[in-house]
């Protein structure tokens, strides 16, 4: 049964949250210069899923939706370049279900929305930089030019931070979290979440962390590796000292944490963990 | 009449219905749906990661030229290309007046062309790609390349499911509009309005998620009764699901053109810098 609730969640997560995005398409966007002001997304939608389900299915079925119908089904999906948006996506909002514990507790509602959708809009805007760092050789060689694009993404980013967690985040949320707990659940066959579904302490943090210590390694290495092998006219000093061998030992200690990872979530599997979808 | 209330009467959910429709049943006989889904999306994979690692703008055009080709035949809408262009426009123009305000120079154009030339290459591909590839056809294809079941079974189920949900969605708004008492004074830029459509768009979630819970729940119990779980570990099952797929000489034809073409083009490349 329990694979069957997990398909259940993945599946509604994905419709409803899909939905959602088709709606923010219907609301227009005011631009003011570069800056882009408008609904990114109904983050309130993706925060009920996963404070009320599974978080890991919940945020999976809620950023494929993103995907499937905010964009293939509209017809301008980006292929390749929308899977970075994907990962972003579950990860803020996986962790922001895991962050709540007890959902009619609203300050931890409004707490674990804010960090969930921060963090997905911190790292979506971090990859924009890298991502033109990437894509132009000779970035360094022009002045001003990396310094603006970070000034834009963090404009950007904020403005949608305060739209997407707060206006259309965490207020609604803190008003429907509540009230759908206890209601929602019962009409798929799914126990509400108990405070020890979800181990909010070392486990949850840990994995967090280590989570986006691991991505920030890989980025930062895939870009000094472009930055260094592509057009060797930008070198950092460390490299002449260290030798190619540095970035070895960059993978090798991304590699380390990531076995960590697995290590620790192994062990916190059969204490009962994160999963929450038992039948009633 | 104010702006928002414009957009409002321009933009309905029934309109959105419409391209939902539009994208789930038509386009069916363009060059790109007569290739194998599966040569395609890796083809495709191909094709969207390989300008990263061109510098040459020699080649990058020639891969802009692939793309737009097959865009244009594969009949994309007007409309994105059109917002495609004036998007990448206005970012062009936006990033490059920051830089000069910011102390550089008009090198800054040249580099970004280079990279808005990829970023054209890759989303003008992926237009083409996902317009002519048909929705049962591109979950089939992810299912033979490995992907796990439940997001081939969303591909298909969102194209046949969401205008229906978009339906229920549009009722449940209309429902609340009926009841509810639209703001009697405008505000400033008829503000009130606008706070007064966003409020309902998020108040018709509650019950559009409640119901969409009980009827993913009988989707659910019904793939269930007919042995959905079971189809994803019994090979048989699968053998039989995709048996329909084949690859056949145009697909070869297809993917050995393009390998010359790129060929060509770095070669073309060095003989001529751009």
């Amino acid at each position: 049964m329990k694979q069957t609730h997990n398909i259940m969640v993945f599946v509604l997560s994905m419709a409803v949250f899909g939905l959602s995005d088709l709606v923010t398409e219907l609301i227009p966007d005011v631009s003011i210069g570069p800056v882009e002001i408008g609904i990114p997304y109904f983050g309130f939608v993706g925060l009920i899923l996963v404070m009320l389900f599974n978080p890991l299915y919940a945020a999976l079925g809620a950023s494929f939706g993103e995907l499937v119908f905010g964009d293939l089904l509209m017809g301008d999906f980006g292929g390749i370049g929308e899977i970075d948006g994907f990962l972003v996506l579950f990860i803020g909002l996986w962790i922001a279900g895991l962050l709540v514990k007890n959902p009619s507790n609203r300050k931890m509602i409004a707490i674990a929305g804010m960090i969930g959708i921060g963090l997905d809009q911190f790292m979506s805007g971090a990859l924009d930089v890298m991502k033109v760092g990437f894509g132009v050789a000779d970035l360094e060689a022009v002045e001003g030019l990396p310094e603006s694009i970070v000034i834009l993404e963090l404009i950007e980013n904020g403005v949608e931070w305060l739209v997407a967690g707060i206006l259309f985040g965490i207020i609604p949320a803190i008003y429907m979290v509540p009230r759908m707990y206890g209601k929602i659940e019962p009409l798929m066959g799914i126990r509400p979440r108990e405070p020890r579904d979800v181990t909010i302490g070392g486990a949850v943090g840990r994995l967090a962390l280590v989570a986006v210590i691991v991505l920030a390694f890989a980025a930062v290495f895939a870009y000094m590796s472009e930055v260094m092998d592509g057009t060797g006219e930008w070198a950092p000093d460390f490299v002449d000292q260290f030798g190619q061998s540095f970035i070895w030992i960059g993978i090798g200690i991304a590699a380390v944490v990531a076995l960590i990872v697995i290590l620790l979530s192994r062990r916190n599997k059969p204490t009962g963990g994160t999963s929450i979808s038992r039948h009633v | 009449m104010s702006l928002i209330e414009r957009w409002m009467s321009r933009f309905s959910l029934e309109q959105l219905k419409m391209t939902l429709w539009r994208t789930a049943y038509g386009n069916k006989d363009t060059f790109l749906s007569r290739l194998d889904p599966r040569v395609l999306l890796i083809w495709y994979v191909f094709f969207t990661v390989s300008p990263w690692f061109f510098y040459d703008r020699t080649v990058l055009v020639a891969l802009f030229a692939v793309s737009l080709t097959l865009a244009l035949t594969s009949r994309v809408s007007g409309l994105i290309l059109f917002l495609m262009g004036v998007s990448t426009f206005m970012n062009l123009v936006y990033i490059g007046v920051l830089a000069l305000f910011l102390g550089g120079s008009g090198d800054a154009f040249l580099a970004l062309i280079t990279l808005t030339l990829k970023l054209l290459i890759m989303g003008l591909a992926s237009v083409a790609v996902f317009t002519s590839i048909d929705p049962e056809k591109l979950s089939d294809a992810l299912l033979a390349l490995r992907l796990p079941a439940p997001f081939s079974f969303g591909i298909s189920y969102g194209y046949r499911m969401i205008p229906i949900l978009v339906e229920q969605y549009q009722d449940v708004f209309a429902s609340y509009r009926m009841r509810g008492c639209p703001p009697a004074r405008k505000g400033i830029l008829s503000w009130r309005i606008g706070y007064y459509f966003c409020k309902i768009c998020v108040l018709a979630f509650y019950p559009t998620l409640l119901n969409t819970a009980k009827r993913v729940r009988t989707t659910v119990e019904a793939l269930e009764m007919r042995g959905f779980t079971y189809t994803l570990v019994s090979g048989d099952a699968r053998r039989l699901k995709l048996s329909r797929m084949s690859i056949r000489p145009i697909d070869g034809i297809f993917c050995g053109l393009s390998i010359l073409y790129v060929a060509a083009a770095v070669w073309a490349g060095h003989q001529l810098a751009l």
